[in-house]
């Protein structure tokens, strides 16, 4: 009888050990070789160059993974989450788009005209562009968008995108309720629209580059009611220019697209495309099947996964660098209670943090981070098995005025780390193994960051092992969650002194004022440089600003100031790993898209 | 025993009204608020948020919110949510009951066809093979992770095997009839034995203890030895009697059922109330994680008080007067 039991437990002890071997496998047997680094290139696995084919052929279904549903808000000028982009990427345009490098490219509006001072841009658009529901796309429709995302109940009614309105002329008086008349987008004409500003504006196609909605369906809604019509939310109702129309869902499951057959820009090869809301530990599995055919930002292939899913042989992936970075921020100053109180943005007030006010002990920190460790060279190794990159300046290094060789790189190097401290006085003087501070006292640096990101929090007890091998106590704290870590990072009449936190950039424009201008509320190093106020005011000033050369020098000149007074040190930027089925033709990868042009992906086994 | 059940009923009130004050506190006392959890995008002006607290009411202090909510639930209307801008909290909560109710109710199926007849078997022939195995069995059900178990059980039996979806309740909206019916099923089998095989261990184990119990007892004896059969021993006397405790623990398990398996939900991507009232904790969404609150307070109620009315049946020794 006892034997008897011990079978059964052997039996399911075997049963258990084979699933995890079964599941190890993939992994354990890669080459191991893929240690190139493409720089927004592709490792395409079958070299065939896929011209041995007679052309696109009609029809097919494309099935894409996101790992978290949409909210619902299908509405461009409300949705928030990145998720819905999966679907209006496909179902809705703008008037410009931006192509690899960047630059702004012709979509809706085929051409414009700029004044001399900058202060209006003339649009000349397409003309036969049709919406979803058959109506004609025209003027009104920009007019319209821009209205209603100036209108006084936009923000009380959850909108956001204020800051593609604020610039245009007239927006105050509009958005107070002092004035009806909108007079900062003007129709012309059914097929000119023009842009007017408050000021030269040294970046109008970014403002005139939101996604525009149908005016014929929303006219008759209140904009405070906009978020809960049925145009913004239902499948078959939300209306777009794009090439696929939104026609069905299973909500927080599966996302269905079908081809509009009469987008200006010729109908879609594809029938459909399906976008499948998966767990991101099971994606893997269903990439490798065929179930799923293709996986983007954001998310994509874990790191980890990268080359287990290279092995896979069906799978291109495009791995470049993500707009984004992680940083461990250095608190310079802390704003004193009253302000934190009354949510004032004041300098003058702020109280410096002496811990760290010290640029060169801000440098010191910097170099005993090993970041390359961090990142890792290869599967395996550091926190993203190698799929990152360093860089020193928060400017995503796909835009033109990113420059490398302006910042200081701060190569791993504890000597020169401690050598640095001694200098400047950061010396054990009770013999506890770590520095004090000049005057003698102890010199304990604490530590705060967020949970929500695993390899940033992973991250946060390397670094402080890092800073103690140079002497450099460090106080880790508990890591708090997003919706409790961004008050405390805010009000920050508190001892905060070192901080984590990753920022996702916008493409848009390489202006780094929003995060790392002296008031910006999102300045949580609270970093006072007039020098780097200067230049930021200096890169958007009108009219030396209109030439892209000028605001490449400033913004060099400001990347250098930025890594020698270190606000913060950038820890690293993930690579986005893309993946699609090579039964997908077609898809031309940008550094910050995967979908454009989607009309022209086909399938090599359409029916 | 109406009356009892209207009494019963009457207490529910002030012992909700308790709870949501309680759950409120406990929400609001919590640190940050609806917006900032939301993705730091530097492409939105702070201000922005700052001017949809206002208009949201969160600048005001707590029993003053409190007491707008409370009003306002009072009247059947449980207000917007604020993490799903343009949706009504019910809305929010339909799309999700049923395939909690489902998925709750499917598992808990193959948990009691398993569990029971197991309990009784290894009751009646305890220290047998079966009886190791399924004990064992039990146990390995209880101690593997769910995500662990899930996660297999997605391996082999979706990707591998390719004998069920490995995602998602449904496998489109076309859909209808008979056939839907059975693609749901099709869905459910997954997550309905992984969330199902972690309660059978607790459902047999109890089973089994409490029919060895009656079987000992007096009158069980008595039956036999006025010639009773077998069966008839099983059915009407000991079964009876054993049920008692699997009626009290169903009870919990119909507050519990609403609450949603959260991490079950998330393997399979089956979205249900967990994953709802887990991501409104984590995004402050007051309105919503009160009306999920209210939801399995009255749903806790209800199941204790089914539970009671049950043991009357079950033992018609037990009255309420």
């Amino acid at each position: 009888m006892k034997r008897n039991k011990q079978y059964v437990f052997l039996f399911l002890l075997l049963l258990v050990f084979g699933m995890v071997l079964a599941a190890c496998n993939k992994e354990s047997d890669k080459g191991g070789t893929s240690t190139e680094k493409p720089q927004a290139e592709e490792t395409n696995k079958n070299e065939d160059g896929s011209e041995n084919t007679s052309g696109p052929k009609e029809g097919g279904t494309i099935t894409g993974a996101m790992y978290s549903a949409p909210a619902g808000m299908f509405n461009p000028i409300f949705y928030q989450d990145t998720y819905e982009a999966n679907v209006l990427d496909f179902t809705h345009e703008s008037l410009v788009s931006q192509d690899g490098n960047l630059e702004f490219i012709p979509s809706l509006a085929k051409e414009w005209k700029v004044n001399d001072e900058q202060t209006e841009i003339t649009f000349t658009l397409e003309e036969g562009v049709k919406w979803h529901d058959g109506e004609e796309f025209t003027a009104h429709d920009v007019v319209y968008t821009y209205k209603a995302i100036s209108d006084p109940d936009y923000v009380e009614a959850g909108g956001v995108r204020t800051n593609y309105v604020t610039p245009l002329l007239g927006y105050d008086e509009y958005v107070a309720g002092e004035t009806d008349e909108f007079i900062g987008v003007v129709a012309d004409n059914d097929y000119q629209v023009t842009f007017k500003f408050k000021e030269p504006n040294v970046t109008p196609l970014y403002t005139a580059s939101f996604t525009i909605i149908p005016e014929h369906i929303f006219k008759d809604i209140p904009v405070a009611q906009i978020p809960e019509a049925e145009e913004s939310l239902q499948p078959g109702k939300v209306i777009g220019t794009g090439p696929f129309k939104f026609t069905d869902m299973v909500e927080r499951e599966q996302y269905v697209l079908e081809k509009h057959g009469d987008y200006w820009q010729g109908a879609p090869h594809l029938d459909k495309i399906v976008w499948k809301v998966v767990a991101q530990s099971v994606m893997t599995g269903l990439l490798e099947k065929g179930e799923i055919d293709f996986v983007a930002s954001p998310g994509g292939i874990a790191p980890a996964d990268y080359d287990m899913v290279s092995d896979y042989g069906n799978i291109t992936i495009v791995e470049q660098p993500d707009f984004g970075y992680q940083v461990m921020g250095f608190k310079q100053n802390h704003r004193t209670t009253e302000d934190v109180a009354s949510g004032a943005i004041n300098p003058d007030n702020w109280v410096p943090n002496e811990k760290l006010s010290n640029p060169k002990v801000r440098q010191a920190i910097a170099y005993s981070v090993n970041r390359q460790g961090l990142i890792g060279e290869g599967h395996g190794q550091g926190l993203l098995h190698g799929r990152g990159q360093q860089i020193n300046s928060p400017i995503a290094t796909q835009f033109w005025v990113y420059d490398e060789n302006a910042a200081v790189n701060y190569t791993y190097d504890p000597d020169k780390a401690m050598q640095i401290l001694d200098e400047e006085g950061y010396v054990d003087v009770d013999g506890d193994g770590f520095r004090e501070d000049p005057k003698g006292n102890k010199w304990i640096l604490n530590f705060d960051y967020p949970t929500g990101n695993e390899l940033r929090e992973r991250s946060a007890p390397l670094i402080k092992s890092d800073l103690e091998k140079v002497g450099i106590q460090v106080n880790l704290r508990q890591p708090k969650e997003m919706s409790a870590y961004v008050p405390d990072l805010t009000n920050d009449n508190t001892d905060f002194d070192l901080y984590l936190i990753g920022w996702t950039l916008s493409s848009a424009d390489p202006d780094p004022s929003g995060l790392w201008n002296t008031k910006a509320g999102y300045n949580f190093s609270r970093w006072n440089n007039p020098k780097s106020e200067e230049l930021l005011q200096k890169g958007l000033k009108a009219p030396e600003a209109f030439e892209k050369d000028f605001r490449a020098e400033v913004y060099k000149e400001w990347q250098q100031l930025f890594s020698e007074d270190l606000p913060a040190l950038i820890l690293y930027a993930q690579n986005a790993i893309w993946a699609y089925n090579d039964r997908i033709q077609g898809i031309k990868p940008l550094g910050h898209t995967m979908y454009q042009d989607p009309h022209e992906w086909w399938v090599e086994d359409a029916k | 025993m109406y009356q009892y059940i209207i009494r019963r009923i009457l207490v529910f009130i002030p012992m909700l009204l308790a709870l949501s004050i309680i759950v409120f506190g406990l929400a609001k006392a919590a640190p940050g608020d609806p917006f900032t959890g939301k993705i730091l995008d530097p492409n939105v002006d702070p201000i922005v948020y700052e001017q949809q607290r206002a208009a949201l009411g969160l600048d005001k202090s707590i029993p003053e919110q409190y007491l707008h909510w409370v009003s306002s639930v009072a009247k059947g209307n449980f207000g917007k949510s604020i993490t799903y801008n343009g949706r009504s909290v019910e809305s929010l909560i339909k799309e999700r009951v049923k395939n909690t109710v489902y998925l709750g109710l499917f598992s808990l199926g193959i948990t009691l066809i398993v569990a029971i007849p197991i309990g009784i078997y290894s009751a009646r022939h305890p220290y047998s093979l079966l009886d190791y195995g399924a004990t064992t069995f039990g146990f390995f059900g209880l101690a593997v992770p769910n995500f662990f178990f899930g996660l297999v059980a997605i391996y082999l039996l979706s990707i591998n095997l390719g004998w069920f979806p490995a995602q998602g309740t449904v496998s489109s909206n076309s859909l209808s009839g008979f056939a839907e019916f059975t693609d749901r099923i099709h869905h459910m089998v997954l997550p309905g034995l992984t969330l199902g095989l972690a309660g059978t261990a607790t459902y047999m184990r109890y089973m089994r203890s409490e029919v060895m119990d009656v079987l000992g007892s007096d009158y069980i004896r008595t039956a036999k030895a006025k010639g009773m059969s077998d069966r008839n021993v099983l059915y009407k006397h000991t079964l009876r009697n054993a049920m008692i405790p699997i009626i009290t623990l169903m009870g919990f398990e119909f507050g519990a059922l609403l609450g949603g398996a959260i991490i079950t939900e998330q393997v399979f991507n089956f979205p249900g109330l967990g994953t709802l009232f887990i991501g409104s904790v984590v995004n402050r969404d007051y309105p919503v994680i009160m009306a999920i609150a209210l939801l399995l307070g009255v749903a806790i109620l209800v199941g204790n008080l089914l539970a009671d009315i049950f043991y009357s049946i079950v033992d018609p020794r037990i009255r309420y007067d």
